[in-house]
């Protein structure tokens, strides 16, 4: 399982770090040929950004974000937190 | 008029002001990341409180909404974390947890990643999922925990992390590759395989 020039260890590192980064690009094209060969590899990049996409923010479009609002409810009961806490200090 | 509306942008405005103006943005900003009404909801509004408490410090260097939300990412970290302390006590395989455990002396893969059988769009919407994420944060150093929620659920640029943690950028991409090595395998480990249909080497 020699994978051209990077092994899947140094791979997976790189992988995570192109989420953070942008690489040079002998990496990229390294990374590139490892994975059309290693299926593992291969499975571990989907992974990482499968986990992006189910744990980062969840972003619906933009009216349906907008219509998500504080509850009156909540609003009227920090409102009122604040307020004493503030009569509390002064 | 660009200028006066910046201008009373910066200078601090009443806090009674606060929830109206900013609740909505706060509140959302917290949803989408929590994904629990009630937790977003007292998050906010601890949020409101601590910047109640430290107001006479903020000098109006960046604009209020900035400042809010600030605080905010503080205490969604907070959030993450002491579920993290919650969930210690539960009962959990121990995992590996340097990525150098994963690859033999060759580099190659031992512990092989399993396919995941999931749909992306379910697990969002799945409150256990979210409870075995938070079990599984529980599992890393506070360090690698703070990095990853930091990076990955508040959606943070790395050189902010830097600065939040007071590290260097390679230092931080090591801390989120082990964080992410590990986990994956947690995920994979008590949701998305069953072992049994593991390939070992």
């Amino acid at each position: 399982m020699n994978h051209w020039m990077f092994n899947c260890r140094k791979v997976t590192r790189m992988v995570s770090d192109s989420l953070d980064h942008k690489l040079p690009l002998y990496q990229r094209f390294g990374i590139r040929i490892h994975l059309m060969m290693c299926k593992f590899c291969s499975r571990y990049r989907d992974q990482l950004l499968l986990m992006r996409k189910i744990i980062g923010p969840k972003m619906d479009k933009k009216e349906t974000n907008l219509s998500i609002k504080l509850s009156s409810k909540a609003r009227e009961r920090i409102k009122r937190l604040m307020q004493n806490n503030r009569n509390e200090v002064s | 008029m660009n200028n006066i509306r910046s201008i009373s942008e910066k200078s601090p405005v009443n806090p009674d002001k606060w929830v109206g103006r900013y609740g909505d943005y706060l509140y959302r900003y917290t949803l989408v990341r929590v994904r629990d009404v009630a937790a977003a909801e007292d998050i906010v509004q601890e949020t409101f409180l601590a910047a109640l408490n430290s107001y006479k410090n903020y000098q109006g260097r960046s604009s209020e909404k900035t400042w809010l939300t600030g605080i905010l990412k503080h205490k969604i970290v907070d959030y993450f974390r002491n579920k993290t302390k919650e969930a210690l006590y539960h009962d959990t395989n121990t995992l590996s947890f340097a990525p150098e455990d994963f690859f033999n002396r060759k580099g190659q893969w031992k512990i092989r990643p399993v396919k995941w059988n999931a749909d992306p769009q379910k697990l969002i919407e799945q409150q256990e999922f979210m409870k075995v994420l938070h079990d599984c944060l529980s599992q890393l150093s506070q360090r690698h925990a703070n990095a990853f929620i930091l990076r990955e659920i508040i959606g943070e640029k790395v050189k902010e992390i830097c600065k939040t943690l007071d590290i260097t950028p390679t230092n931080c991409w090591v801390i989120l590759y082990r964080a992410r090595m590990y986990l994956r395998r947690c995920l994979e480990k008590s949701w998305f395989t069953d072992e049994t249909y593991e390939e070992t080497s």
